[in-house]
């Protein structure tokens, strides 16, 4: 039986959707094919998705409530250098008191919860939903890709088709559109889930990431090596632990990476002081979970330009390899290539053309796009290797201050810039929607209110948030001619934001470490905010659609 | 049939998979890469070469078809609805 869609979605996991979403709404009879049963739950991953994903990212997932498990406000990095006399430094990049947690420097998220929340947008939006369907193939006539063949001998149709399958790229790889990987490119990520109260949570990681990083016979992560290291993330009342390491092999042989799991997490959970004396008394392991993904395809030239479009299919997210090298995470980039995926497609059905030449369109506004060129081209985390290998104590903190801590600001400045500039040359109000996000977000989450567009009105709030908020607001729009003008005069500049802070960083870096240190006087400052925040009337941060 | 791993607490296995990894026996050289990478344990050296033992622990994650420099692991995905599944990713 033959079926006609305008777009055929593949895969409904963190980009699916929001192509999904955007061709919907332009009209287009879309449909998203998922093989799990219910969409989320073969995603997995150890979550904070970057803050700029939610400022840059697709407008329904900024202005709305999805499902959090803690805004995060930045990560400690504990260099690790003998475990066995506690010989460790710590490097912190977080955006200090009082102006987080609210401000956040991103947030940690379960991905099946959070992928049914975008699912379910897509498919108020008119998208519709097939799940436990594999896409198997694609129907080819003359060359071009005219629709997808499912495990359950379907023919389904299609104007266009965007490939949103995930790092491995069976679909892409079977049409001959790209390869499959090295496996120097992809990191399997070793993933436990604990349980662990709240309180537990709160008084000893706060909303912050904890990172080790060691040299190799510190046994922090399997020996492999190319920048590997153990990661932990707080959620709301449990705490997620990867432990990843890329599958180089080594004349020909990979180690045994079955045993040195086992071996790893066994050593660093009894061995590292905060996680054996402070959380393991309290957690308890609920899952454990494994995924391979493509971390370091971005640092290859030839892997990193693989044709991501193809006639009639466009690749998105880690189909078209883009997790990020440096930070390793793969949802902003898979965010922001759906949205630019479905501006593409809708122009190409509009014009009748879904040429590979045509769907160029894409492939040139992602090179355009100057987060998603620094996550994939980033070489921080490869780097840390030589650091882990040489055994200088100075290149293994400067290696981890480069990526993990207050050293990002000399290579992310410049693209964060522009995406900021960008912003705020498009949407004279983004300024005021960010400001909602962030007390909108928080709110959610210390209410546990996730889901709902709108929120009602608490009784008994008082209403000066409204009244701060509403100020705020009339300032941006009276001032929004000079931040657009402002905005069109800075753009030329902003190459220069990297190179200014590496100029600054020793004094970047010292009113940092300052500010935190003085943290205790915000004590007071801090505790209104948040209060003040939690008991809002959360109309006022809500978005008029 | 739904399955779970005392190993792998919070992952269930939907059944009826198929054989959706398969070796081929003339490239495989029995390196053992496939069974090092392996969490899942799928894979065992019969007669010297990689055989797929079962792959009711399989969590679909490719390291084997990576790390066959051979080219000898052919990796598929399951069936739609089958394999693996967890709340906690």
């Amino acid at each position: 039986m033959q079926q006609q869609y305008d777009v055929v979605v593949v895969g409904a996991g963190f980009a699916g959707p929001v192509a999904a979403k955007k061709c919907a709404e332009a009209g287009l009879k879309t449909l998203m094919l998922e093989r799990s049963e219910n969409p989320g739950e073969k995603v997995i991953s150890g979550l904070t998705i970057p803050v700029y994903g939610f400022l840059f990212g697709p407008s329904f997932i900024r202005d709305g409530n999805p499902p959090i498990e803690r805004p995060v406000d930045g990560i400690r990095n504990y260099v690790i250098y003998d475990i066995k006399t506690s010989d460790i430094d710590i490097v912190e990049l977080r955006i200090p008191r009082p102006l987080s947690p609210v401000m956040a420097f991103g947030y940690n998220a379960y991905c099946k919860p959070f992928i049914e929340w975008e699912v379910k947008k897509a498919l108020e939006s008119g998208a519709e939903l097939r799940t436990s369907t594999t896409a198997v193939d694609v129907i080819r006539e003359n060359g071009c890709i005219k629709g997808i063949v499912t495990d359950r001998g379907e023919n389904i149709r299609a104007g266009i088709v965007i490939n949103c399958e995930g790092s491995q790229g069976i679909l892409a790889v079977k049409a001959g559109i790209r390869e499959k990987y090295p496996p120097e490119a992809i990191s399997l990520a070793d993933t436990y889930d604990y349980e662990c109260p709240k309180e537990v949570i709160d008084k000893v990681f706060g909303h912050t990431l904890r990172f080790c990083w060691g040299f190799d016979e510190q046994m922090i992560a399997p020996p492999l090596g190319h920048g590997n290291g153990l990661m932990s993330w707080p959620y709301r009342n449990s705490i997620h632990w990867m432990q990843d390491q890329c599958l180089a092999l080594d004349r020909g042989q990979v180690p045994n990476l079955v045993r040195l799991f086992d071996e790893y997490h066994e050593n660093i959970t009894s061995q590292l002081p905060w996680w054996r004396d402070e959380i393991a008394p309290y957690a308890g392991m609920r899952a454990r979970m494994w995924e391979g993904f493509e971390i370091f395809v971005g640092l290859d030239d030839r892997l990193r330009n693989l044709p991501n479009v193809a006639d009639g299919m466009i690749l998105v997210g880690d189909a078209a390899g883009l997790e990020s090298t440096g930070l390793c995470d793969g949802v902003p980039a898979a965010w922001f290539s759906a949205d630019i995926a479905a501006d593409v497609a809708i122009e190409a059905l509009k014009a009748d053309d879904t040429s590979a030449a045509f769907l160029k369109k894409y492939a040139k506004r992602m090179k355009a796009h100057p987060i998603i060129q620094w996550t994939i081209t980033c070489r921080g985390r490869w780097n840390l290797r030589k650091a882990q290998e040489s055994h200088q104590r100075k290149d293994l903190k400067g290696g981890v201050n480069y990526q993990f801590g207050p050293g990002i600001l000399t290579h992310v400045g410049t693209p964060l810039t522009r995406c900021i500039l960008g912003a705020m040359r498009k949407d004279l109000l983004v300024m005021s929607k960010w400001v909602k996000m962030f007390i909108r977000y928080y709110y959610n989450w210390e209410h546990e209110r996730f889901g709902g567009e709108r929120l009602s009105e608490r009784p008994g709030v008082k209403g000066t948030q409204g009244l701060a908020l509403l100020l705020f607001n009339i300032v941006v729009i009276v001032l929004s001619p000079l931040s657009l003008v402002l905005a069109w005069l800075l753009a030329p500049l902003a190459w220069a934001v990297n190179p200014f802070n590496k100029l600054l960083q020793p004094l970047i870096e010292l009113v940092l470490r300052g500010w935190i240190k003085m943290e205790p006087l915000f004590r007071s400052l801090t505790t209104l905010t948040i209060n003040s925040v939690k008991q809002s009337n959360p109309s006022i941060f809500n978005i008029s659609k | 049939m739904v399955g779970k791993s005392q190993k792998f607490p919070g992952v269930e296995w939907v059944g009826d998979t198929g054989n959706f990894i398969r070796i081929d026996e003339a490239k495989c050289t029995g390196c053992s890469n496939c069974l090092k990478v392996c969490l899942g344990r799928c894979f065992e050296i019969r007669n010297k070469l990689a055989a797929i033992k079962s792959l009711d622990e399989c969590m679909e994650c490719a390291a084997c078809w990576y790390v066959c420099g051979e080219g000898a692991v052919d990796f598929s995905w399951p069936p739609g609805g089958t394999g693996y599944r967890s709340d906690w990713g």
